[in-house]
């Protein structure tokens, strides 16, 4: 091993390990903890509104009976999908260039299962019984009803927010017995310590290291199809026109990842620069990135084309009805704004210049990170509000509380984000390491 | 913070009576009789309906035949009680004014009987006091009266019909030669009886035939609408409907939209004068030698089609009792032409007991005269109800002594010195004609809650008694009456519900006058008419404490708990209006705002008001809903209100609705065939993925007759009270949160207007109970569709997937804030569903399972089981049944070629289905 790669370590190591230890923005970042705590306070005053006096604080009825929580529900789940897709698709694929943002993605990704895992049980009637969709030895000798895309849902959301888990934390191990010594007090030390399970980088270590890791992708790469596919079926199982469609997995996978590499891509601009990543996340990785971007965002489009044309070539009544209030009923405007912010100012990206302006990247993913929202708020108010029987026609406003409980679910997101990024390592640094040595190039790594 | 009935109707403040004394009350009543003796915790000398069994046997119900007063008349009904607690009502199947049925006031008078915000004792200058202190002023008085020969001592009364209330009343004035009793009548028959006077020269009741005949032609008379008569008129209509070839013919002309109208064969929109022209030129053509302008070419068309029909059979012509009597005069003289006298159309002596009062006008002159010292007003409240040109209150001013009796502590108790609470009907003994004029004895469910009299009993104070013994008042009259056979009579009556043999003969008296003071032209009108009628959900305010009835949507427009300003499409369009639009409503001198409600088929210059609002029981559920419209009747004309005009206030306010859009949109929700093809066409062949589930009996199903229904909402009431449904109060409704498990649909562009009562469909492959992940929705082996509300744990995909959207959703703990007497009055069959739990009809499967207990326990095959909206139904619309029996009424009425599945194209294979409309033959409509 050259003097040369070992000061390139040492430099890497360098850059990614010191921040928790000695972070650059102290005060940067306790404002914006601040903030977030002040979200997250958001959330346990709304969620004790709700469970005092129950789901009717909300503003949902017969017959639009989901609202926010089930839209909300869908997009952070599919945010999240662009963490283990980048982490673990690209690690079984070999593309190098993901070990500069596997980290904080995947991070990202717990937040927002944890999030998305939140909503379905804050929505239900009775939430202190919401246990009963698993399949546990009771009493009552009952199961769960199979059949229900609902109990898939809860095997779903739980399978992916356990692999994810794990493969975040086996991923992180090595560099946290690198943390731990650096570390300069003891308390720290103790923490990382405990938390790098004794990692002391033997070649053993590494080879079991390998195999679970390799292994944990592995489960973890056909999660990012089944989830979404399995939450598309919670609507398009049923026999409500408008969610009865056999394009709907595709179409909320794609959706999913699209709204999650926009995610990614915000994220990636905004901690780059205040932590003084810029040789690790480069232009070339946000170039990458917004590509995905535009890649994922053009097979959603087609999703929506595809719908249209599934309801106009069905012929059936209902369905053409339901696409008729899409596109000029009440919630028109959803349909619109999602049109719009998903589509329109992603058509910079065909341009390669216009990829590696950060601030431009930036707002682009901003735009379809909302349009994401207004899709799954369309999806569930539209198909919903105007069913087959007039008599039952009705429209929904959300409640003040459901505002502020999606204020504060932010909050959720947000503190133990902001944790992470104070406290652990954002980026692989032994994997950048591994990457630039085969490369040779830390712009691929 | 104030309570606000509008929002939390549920959340009432603590009751006076609280858990524990309502607990020692019934602990002492099943102690004192339920559970020693073996006469039940009711009145000792009730009788039960069908046979006594012996001692209490909590759990099974017990009935009792007995009935509610509505307008001054009996509603017959039986009482189902458990252990003393009433918590059903029926119609009363032996008595020939109910057969079995009722209306939806009936069906709510048990909450009445619950009411939390019933008065509970008697107060003196608003503040409580014992019933022992108005005693002793009440015998004070009658020594004084008696001295003084009743002078300055003056009664008020409503209408009733009750003899004993009669005989007490009479004796009074015999013993106070100079006190004097007057009446505030609610008009519903003074046309009807001046017409007779003029007629016949006797004032008549008249008992119209609608089963007897082939054709009606209804004028301004919303009969099948909501009054004392509507059971036994949709009972007749029912009938008539259902006679198969000869289906009976009904031509409509009216102003505003009514049920009547709705379910007519041909609907003629009228302007309110002329009524008067259509008959008048009706009359002419039948050459009743009465000159008549020309009528319009749609009234040309009418009266061409009425004389079409009229001429093949038995015709009976209708007037509204809101039309001067002149016209209903000219309508009995058609009548007389058209055969009708005695085919289709009887009379019958009045059944009220109240004819002999003097008006209420001659008391208010004496009160402003001073003449006046103490004034009764027995169940009544002229502070309200007294039509406004009559200035009663002003002449309150003058009035020294006001007593008031009721059941509320209302708009006259609260001007009065003394307030004396009443008992419900279903607590106190009494008696009372039913519209036919047959007797029927009132028996108490269920002692008094409260510390209340019954009328018998204050007016037995009044006279200087003790007035506890209501029950030797009432038979003392039937003693009497009956002499030696008392005893068995006395017994029949109580067990019957109704005494044999009291109905009086239909006369045929022979016509005195044919004259007619008709107005030859109708008088210029300058500005909109309004036209004013009882609201059909709190009628005339009676029910305005009611909050079932508040909640029962009007059957037109849907509207829950306020009233409106209903007005045609062209009038909203010239003022730019919109459903919810404040306006005010002036005839210069009185202004009343509302907001505004848009219905086709109106006549275009008029406004449709109702009364019943805008009351002010302090602390009530009614206070500060709506409008009294009432304050523009006058007693000339009580029931229009001309030369108003219509501002718009430029405020709109959201209107609850449980169903906000009333058209079909181009659908076949309610469908229609000829009389003549009766056949509905489906074009949609059942696919299905599934071996078919093998055939099991029973398998229970429903149809619903959409020819039949008349939109009355009996059936909605009657589900509420049997299956403790919560009310949620207007905010909920308004956001979509109305909890009735059995909602009727209502569309405009039907054939015609349309009901389509829409209960769970139990669809043999439901879409609800696919997703649901707990199992709470499941399917039973005879077909039913359950609900099980303590494995829900709310997730509501079952509501989404529903095509009918017939299940609801308990948003909030809807019941824990229910006042002790309404969880008293709660059907112990029927599980109380609490906070975050699916709800929804459940074709009354207590009721299925109580037979089929019953059929176990006796080794006998299942018998028949009627559903609470079933057994409700007036005119026999609902028919319910095990359809794997072929020989079932169900399984009859399903083969009819008329039957059709709502929203077939699901393929959900529904066990509710309904029984097309027969429209009339294509070019005749």
């Amino acid at each position: 091993m050259s003097d040369f790669s070992r000061q390139a370590d040492r430099a890497i190591t360098e850059d990614i390990v010191s921040i928790p230890l000695d972070f650059p923005h102290p005060r940067l970042w306790r404002l914006f903890f601040g903030m977030s705590l002040a979200l997250l306070g958001c959330f346990f005053v709304s969620a004790a509104v709700l469970f005092v006096d129950g789901v009717g604080v909300w503003g949902i009825n017969i017959p639009v009976n989901w609202g926010l929580a089930i839209a909300n529900y869908v997009w952070f789940l599919g945010i999240g999908h662009a963490g283990t897709l980048i982490s673990a698709l690209l690690l079984i694929a070999g593309g190098h260039w993901r070990n500069s943002l596997n980290r904080f993605a995947e991070a990202m990704t717990l937040c927002a299962v944890a999030c998305a895992g939140l909503y379905p049980i804050l929505h239900l009637g009775r939430p202190w019984l919401f246990y009963w969709m698993a399949p546990y030895p009771n009493t009552m000798d009952l199961w769960p009803q199979f059949k229900s895309p609902l109990a898939w849902d809860f095997f779903a959301v739980l399978t992916y927010l356990i692999v994810s888990l794990l493969f975040w934390y086996i991923g992180i191990v090595p560099d946290l017995a690198a943390l731990r010594d650096r570390a300069k007090s003891r308390g720290r030390q103790v923490v990382y310590g405990l938390l790098a399970l004794g990692w002391r980088g033997s070649g053993r270590h590494w080879a079991r290291w390998q195999q679970a890791y390799r292994l944990t992708a592995a489960i973890a790469v056909p999660l990012v199809v089944s989830v979404h596919s399995e939450i598309s079926l919670l609507f398009a199982a049923g026999p409500v026109p408008g969610w009865n469609s056999t394009v709907f997995p595709p179409y909320f996978v794609l959706g999913a990842a699209f709204s999650g590499f926009a995610v990614v891509l915000m994220i990636a601009i905004a901690i780059r620069h205040p932590l003084g990543l810029d040789r690790l996340v480069t232009d070339r990785h946000l170039d990458r990135l917004a590509l995905f971007l535009l890649a994922t965002g053009l097979m959603t489009a087609y999703g929506y084309l595809a719908e249209v044309f599934d309801a106009l070539y069905s012929g059936e009544g209902p369905d053409i009805d339901t696409l008729r209030d899409r596109l000029t009923g009440t919630y028109a405007y959803s349909y619109w704004a999602a049109v719009i912010f998903n589509f329109l100012p992603l058509q910079m990206l065909w341009f390669a210049r216009l990829r590696r302006k950060p601030l431009l990247l930036f707002l682009v993913a901003l735009s379809v990170t909302v349009g994401m929202w207004f899709e799954r708020f369309m999806l569930l108010t539209t198909a919903l509000y105007r069913d087959r029987l007039v008599s039952s026609w009705g429209e929904y406003s959300p409640s003040h509380w459901e505002w502020a409980l999606f204020l504060g679910m932010l909050g959720v997101f947000l503190t133990p984000y902001l944790l992470f990024v104070r406290y652990l390592p954002v980026i692989s640094a032994f994997e950048v390491k591994e990457a630039y040595r085969k490369t040779g190039r830390l712009e691929d790594a | 913070m104030p309570f606000d009935p509008t929002t939390e109707p549920n959340r009432r403040p603590p009751a006076e009576i609280d858990r524990r004394s309502l607990l020692k009350l019934m602990g002492a009543s099943l102690s004192l009789a339920g559970l020693v003796g073996c006469t039940g915790s009711h009145d000792e000398n009730a009788l039960p309906y069908v046979r006594q069994p012996e001692g209490v046997t909590p759990g099974i119900a017990k009935w009792y035949a007995t009935a509610v007063t509505f307008c001054g008349l009996a509603q017959p009904v039986l009482g189902k009680t458990y252990t003393g607690r009433p918590v059903k009502l029926e119609g009363n199947p032996d008595h020939p004014a109910a057969q079995g049925k009722s209306d939806a006031f009936t069906q709510a008078a048990l909450l009445g009987l619950y009411d939390p915000n019933r008065s509970r004792g008697p107060r003196r200058l608003g503040t409580p006091v014992g019933w022992a202190s108005f005693r002793r002023w009440a015998t004070e008085n009658a020594a004084a009266m008696d001295r003084r020969r009743g002078e300055g001592f003056r009664l008020l009364t409503g209408p009733f019909s009750s003899p004993t209330l009669a005989r007490q009343i009479r004796a009074l004035l015999a013993r106070w030669p100079l006190a004097r009793w007057h009446i505030l009548d609610d008009g519903l028959f003074t046309a009807e009886r001046a017409a007779t006077q003029s007629l016949f020269g006797q004032s008549l009741t008249l008992q119209p035939s609608f089963d007897q005949a082939s054709t009606i032609l209804a004028i301004e008379d919303d009969f099948l609408g909501p009054g004392p008569r509507q059971t036994l008129n949709a009972v007749q209509f029912g009938a008539a409907r259902r006679k198969g070839d000869r289906r009976m013919q009904l031509l409509v002309a009216e102003a505003v939209p009514s049920a009547t109208g709705a379910v007519a064969d041909q609907r003629l929109a009228l302007a309110p004068d002329e009524a008067a022209t259509l008959l008048r030129a009706l009359a002419a053509r039948l050459g009743l030698g009465i000159d008549a302008p020309a009528p319009g070419s749609q009234q040309e068309a009418w009266i061409s089609k009425a004389l079409a029909t009229a001429a093949q059979d038995r015709t009976l012509l209708t007037v509204g009792t809101t039309q001067p009597a002149a016209l209903v005069k000219l309508g009995l003289l058609i009548n007389e032409r058209l055969g009708a006298l005695g085919r289709t159309l009887h009379f019958s002596p009045s059944p009220f007991e109240s004819l002999q009062a003097e008006s209420i006008a001659d008391l208010v002159a004496d009160m402003a005269a001073g003449k006046v010292e103490t004034l009764l007003c027995l169940d009544t409240n002229p502070v309200y109800h007294a039509l406004p040109d009559l200035d009663f209150t002003a002449a309150l001013g003058k009035l020294p002594l006001l007593l008031h009796a009721g059941l509320h502590f209302d708009e006259t108790a609260a001007r009065a010195q003394w307030h004396l609470p009443l008992q419900h009907d279903l607590e106190s003994w009494s008696d009372a004609r039913a519209v036919d004029g047959t007797t029927v004895i009132l028996q108490p469910l269920v002692r008094p809650f409260f510390d209340v009299r019954s009328r018998h009993g204050l007016l037995d104070i009044i006279a200087g008694g003790e007035g506890n013994d209501d029950r030797a008042l009432v038979s003392g009259t039937w003693r009497n009456a009956w002499g030696e056979a008392f005893e068995e009579k006395w017994r029949a009556a109580l067990f019957k519900g109704f005494v044999e043999g009291s109905r009086p003969e239909t006369l045929s008296p022979a016509v005195r006058d044919r004259s007619l003071e008709l107005e030859t032209k109708s008088p210029p009108r300058q500005g909109l008419t309004a036209l004013i009628r009882p609201d059909a959900t709190v009628w005339d305010g009676v029910f305005s404490e009611n909050a079932w009835l508040q909640e029962t949507p009007k059957p037109l427009s849907k509207l829950v708990w306020e009233n409106v300003v209903q007005i045609a499409p062209a009038l909203a369009a010239r003022h730019g209006l919109a459903d919810g639009d404040m306006v005010e409503v002036s005839d210069g001198h009185i202004r009343l705002q509302g907001p505004v409600f848009i219905a086709t088929g109106q006549a275009d210059e008029t406004l449709a008001l109702t009364l019943g609002y805008g009351r002010a029981i302090a602390g009530g559920l009614s206070e500060g809903i709506g409008h009294d419209a009432g304050l523009l009747r006058r007693s000339s004309t009580p029931w229009r209100c001309d030369g108003l005009t219509l501002t718009p206030l430029g405020k709109t306010v959201p209107l609850a609705f449980t169903q906000p859009h009333q058209q079909q949109e181009g659908r076949d929700f309610v469908r229609s065939v000829t009389a003549r093809e009766k056949a509905v066409e489906t074009d949609i062949a059942a696919a299905d993925f599934y071996p078919p589930r093998p055939p099991q009996d029973p398998s229970w199903g429903m149809t619903i007759d959409l020819d039949l229904c008349i939109g009355c909402n009996a059936c909605v009431t009657a589900c509420q009270a049997e299956n403790n449904i919560p009310v949620v109060g207007k905010a909920m409704v308004a956001q979509g949160r109305a909890m009735h498990w059995l909602r009727v649909d209502h569309y405009t562009d039907g054939p015609g207007d349309a009901f389509q009562p829409v209960p769970c469909m139990h669809c043999e492959q439901a879409p609800c109970e696919m997703g649901c992940p707990v199992n709470a929705a499941v399917h039973s082996i005879d077909g039913l569709n359950l609900q099980v509300y303590n494995r829900c744990i709310g997730t509501r995909t079952c509501s989404s997937s529903c095509p009918y959207k017939v299940r609801r959703f308990n948003w909030f703990d809807y019941t824990a804030g229910d006042a002790d007497s309404v969880q008293a009055m709660r059907n112990p069959q029927v599980t109380v569903r609490s906070r975050g739990v699916m709800e929804k009809c459940t074709y009354c499967v207590q009721r299925i399972e109580e037979a089929r207990i019953a059929a176990d326990r006796e080794n006998q095959p299942l018998g028949e089981v009627v559903t609470a909206c079933q057994q409700a139904c007036p005119t026999q619309a609902i028919v319910f049944g095990n359809i794997a029996d072929p020989g079932s009424h169900v399984s009859r009425t399903k083969a009819d070629p008329r039957n059709y599945t709502l929203l077939e194209e699901a393929n959900t294979r529904p066990r509710t289905t309904y029984l097309a409309r027969i429209r009339p033959e294509d070019g005749e409509g």
